[in-house]
């Protein structure tokens, strides 16, 4: 749609808003133009409305908000600083995930073996013939299992503190 | 045109903080309990007439002020500090609007409440009509006929409040007067009739 506005709008507006009284020659062209007068007259009524009191409204209090505002900064600020900690328990869960992958994909077998014995068919087995976890594996499954605490842990925190 | 150099630049208010460096200032309690004095009252009207309800008129109002006490401003200039804070609550209100029509649903009743003189029925009665004419206009219109004819905000104030481009704002400007007009007219104020 093709915006038309009359030429003398911007001239009778500007008096509108002052509050001016309109020269002859507007006041003419007023009375013959309608979309002016429809101009006028929306402009009046805002006006209008603006200076017509609201009902007695209780602003909120300054000093709440200038508390607010310091809560929220203090708030922001602690944010900032807790970022790199932040940052360090990802790293911490990929180290985590990593050190298990690694761990499984080394001892796959032994782990295997391990289950193996542990079912009632090879229990027998395994009595008359156990077998040791080496030392670099019980070392692998510590590790394994302190990192998937420490992933739940971090997990439970996590959580923890976004409720709170 | 004095006028023109005195505002300006509201969106760049707070951006200045980056230029301004160590200039740029976070306001202190003084500072705002003064701006506070001045512009928290029109301010209030603004908003309560694009959200029509009062308890979120007082959240947009808080919401406006906790920004501009957040940012470092690089002007203590009431204009560009006045013009700064409808920007930023225009822009609160837009985000309230975005989050599911929340206001619309939760606008107030208008009632029959005279704001001062209670013996003053017609009145009353009057700017209870005013209101919900202003009311039927969209939000956007709303601001952009407050913005520009109770607030005298200029083309590009406005479009930097709403998010528009300059060219846009007197072509929406005279859409929203016109849709306005013929509100008024549907309700029986056409010229002479309201006084």
């Amino acid at each position: 749609m093709t915006f038309r506005a009359c030429p003398e709008e911007p001239d009778i507006l500007g008096a509108a808003a002052d509050g001016r009284e309109l020269p002859a020659a507007l006041k003419t062209h007023l009375a013959s133009c309608a979309s002016c007068r429809d101009q006028v007259e929306a402009v009046t009524f805002v006006r209008g409305l603006a200076e017509t009191p609201d009902a007695p409204h209780q602003l909120p209090d300054p000093g709440v908000i200038w508390w607010k505002a310091q809560l929220t900064r203090r708030w922001q600020a602690e944010r900032a600083a807790s970022a790199p900690i932040e940052r360090m328990r990802w790293v911490e869960l990929a180290a985590g995930f990593a050190s298990l992958t690694v761990f499984l994909a080394w001892q796959w077998q032994g782990l295997v073996n391990l289950a193996a014995r542990a079912i009632p068919a090879g229990v027998t087995a395994a009595s008359s013939a156990p077998q040791a976890l080496s030392p670099m594996a019980l070392l692998l499954i510590t590790i394994g299992t302190a990192s998937v605490g420490a992933m739940i842990l971090a997990a439970l925190h996590r959580r923890l503190g976004g409720e709170l | 045109m004095a006028e023109h150099a005195a505002t300006l630049d509201v969106g760049n208010v707070g951006a200045q903080q980056a230029d301004a460096g160590a200039r740029a200032e976070l306001l202190d309690e003084t500072e705002f309990q003064d701006l506070y004095r001045l512009h928290a009252r029109p301010l209030w009207a603004y908003v309560y007439r694009l959200t029509g309800n009062t308890a979120d008129a007082d959240d947009l109002l808080q919401e406006a002020f906790c920004r501009m006490l957040a940012t470092r401003l690089a002007t203590r200039d009431d204009s560009q500090l006045r013009a700064y804070l409808f920007r930023v609550a225009t822009n609160a209100a837009t985000d309230l609007w975005r989050r599911g029509g929340r206001t619309r649903r939760r606008e107030e009743p208008l009632t029959d409440r005279p704001a001062g003189a209670a013996h003053d029925r017609g009145g009353a009665a009057l700017k209870l009509d005013m209101a919900r004419t202003f009311r039927d206009l969209k939000p956007q219109e709303r601001m952009l006929l407050w913005l520009a004819h109770v607030e005298g905000s200029e083309h590009r104030e406005i479009a930097a409040a709403l998010g528009l481009k300059s060219a846009s704002v007197p072509v929406l400007l005279f859409r929203a007067r016109r849709k306005l007009a013929g509100l008024l007219r549907k309700k029986g104020y056409g010229p002479g009739e309201r006084s």
